[in-house]
């Protein structure tokens, strides 16, 4: 149960690095 | 959980996360001029935080008691493989979409004539993908603990070490002096980490030896080593806390377990660990001699009454998973406790149940209740027989369910049927605590 919380950590930095890197990608390309 | 800890926990993963995007922020600030492939600069983005997400593990895992306590270094783990299998992620798509939108840089593969920084690239996640797969299905690939370690250490730093050549070699996104600055930063807080954890904190253990003074044979085929600290004060710790245990000769050799601390808080002239034989490494606890030479890394852990103050305590135990519990039970006897104790522990049979005589000694000095649930009871067996149930907690849980604190430890199928049982009580989430140690 406990460990509910660092699964969400790591999920949330997951995501959190494929939407950054996914603005900086289209900001290089147009 | 406490304030404190709460803050400490929110300001290291805010910290974590800053360090993880760094990269990927800098790349704003000096970008290379536009109207670059989409998927191309896709792919270089995820590699970069997955390196710094790679080269942080050796924080995560460096067991900072200032950090982990805000957790619980057993969560702590926890997050370090699955944060490391996003990272491994994130590395792995960034040749693969390179292959998919530039399928001639497959040619890089071929490492007899690719250039040095593919060849790098190459090697870094070929290694990577070892580390998972022995890191995944060490105990399926019947690598022992100890060389896994060792060549978990030892991969981990060759990945780093290739991995940052590749970006040198390649040259994009680290030639302005702030990226350049970022990433020379973050290279000399890996680095130092590595040192921190393999250098610094082993001389410091070995400045502060233990000697083993007594084996003592418990029921359950476990043993009880009781250690002495040999020319220092030894260490406080908290009731339920544990600490990694080396039995050789030196603290630099990677050889080191973690046990939970069997012996009461209150008393500090030694510190007893009591270890059952599951065949790997706890087999030779049997033929250790007293005078041998140990070194403690700990306290730590969060599994302690002492975070969550309450009148009564419930303690749920699975076999030797009852280790910390008695540590509890020892300290709050000798603190004179008179808080409303609980113990439902759960064992094979009656003669395997570890601790069984001093549980009825402690019951005179505590306000405590012993619950024994046995899976082959005795034939003129009056107690409880099975597995720890909801059925059987209703049984014994007091009307008041959420003024209790409850802790749970034993072995992972107990422990989850016990936390599936508890909410199914609708006991509040914040008042239980467990502790895993099957870090793998």
């Amino acid at each position: 149960m406990r460990q509910m919380f660092a699964n969400r950590l790591a999920l949330a930095t997951g995501i959190i690095v494929v939407l950054l890197a996914f603005a900086f990608a289209w900001v290089q390309s147009v | 959980m406490q304030t404190s800890h709460r803050v400490r926990g929110i300001f290291w993963g805010s910290i974590f996360l800053l360090l993880t995007i760094a990269p990927l922020l800098i790349l704003f600030v000096d970008a290379l001029p536009a109207g670059r492939d989409f998927w191309v600069e896709f792919s270089v983005a995820l590699a970069f935080a997955g390196l710094s997400m790679l080269g942080l593990q050796f924080g995560v895992t460096a067991r900072f008691r200032h950090i982990t306590s805000a957790w619980g270094i057993d969560i702590v783990y926890h997050f370090h493989r699955q944060i490391s299998l996003i990272a491994f992620a994130f590395v792995l798509a960034h040749p693969l979409i390179l292959f998919v939108v530039n399928p001639e840089t497959m040619q890089l593969l071929n490492v007899i004539e690719a250039p040095w920084r593919a060849r790098f690239g190459v090697a870094a996640v070929v290694l990577l993908i070892a580390l998972v797969v022995t890191s995944l299905w060490r105990v399926q690939l019947r690598l022992q603990y100890e060389v896994w370690r060792l060549s978990h250490g030892i991969l981990a730093t060759l990945i780093i070490l290739l991995a940052m050549l590749h970006v040198l070699g390649v040259g994009h996104y680290i030639n302005s002096p702030l990226q350049r600055g970022l990433w020379i930063a973050l290279t000399v807080i890996w680095i130092g980490l590595l040192v921190y954890v393999r250098i610094i904190k082993p001389i410091w253990m070995i400045r502060r030896p233990y000697a083993v003074e007594q084996i003592i044979p418990e029921r359950g085929d476990s043993y009880t080593l009781i250690l002495k600290p040999v020319g220092h004060a030894g260490f406080e710790h908290k009731p339920g806390q544990f600490a990694w245990l080396s039995l050789w000769n030196t603290p630099f050799a990677i050889t080191e377990h973690p046990f939970s601390i069997a012996s009461s808080a209150e008393n500090d002239n030694h510190i007893a660990f009591t270890i059952k034989n599951l065949g790997d490494f706890t087999s030779t606890i049997a033929n250790v001699k007293p005078g041998k030479r140990a070194y403690i890394d700990g306290p730590y852990g969060t599994f302690s009454v002492d975070r969550f103050t309450a009148q009564a305590y419930t303690f749920i135990g699975g076999g030797v998973g009852v280790t910390p519990i008695m540590g509890t039970l020892r300290t709050l006897a000798d603190r004179g406790s008179t808080h409303d104790l609980t113990l439902i522990y759960g064992n094979p049979n009656w003669e395997d149940v570890t601790y069984r005589e001093e549980l009825e000694e402690l019951k005179q000095r505590l306000n405590l209740r012993v619950i024994h649930v046995l899976e082959e009871p005795p034939d003129d067996w009056q107690g409880e027989t099975g597995f720890v149930t909801a059925e059987l907690l209703r049984r014994y849980l007091p009307a008041d369910l959420e003024q209790h604190e409850y802790f749970i430890c034993g072995p992972d199928p107990m422990m989850d049927a016990v936390e599936a049982a508890l909410e199914e009580l609708e006991v509040p989430l914040d008042k239980y605590h467990s502790e895993r140690y099957n870090l793998n």
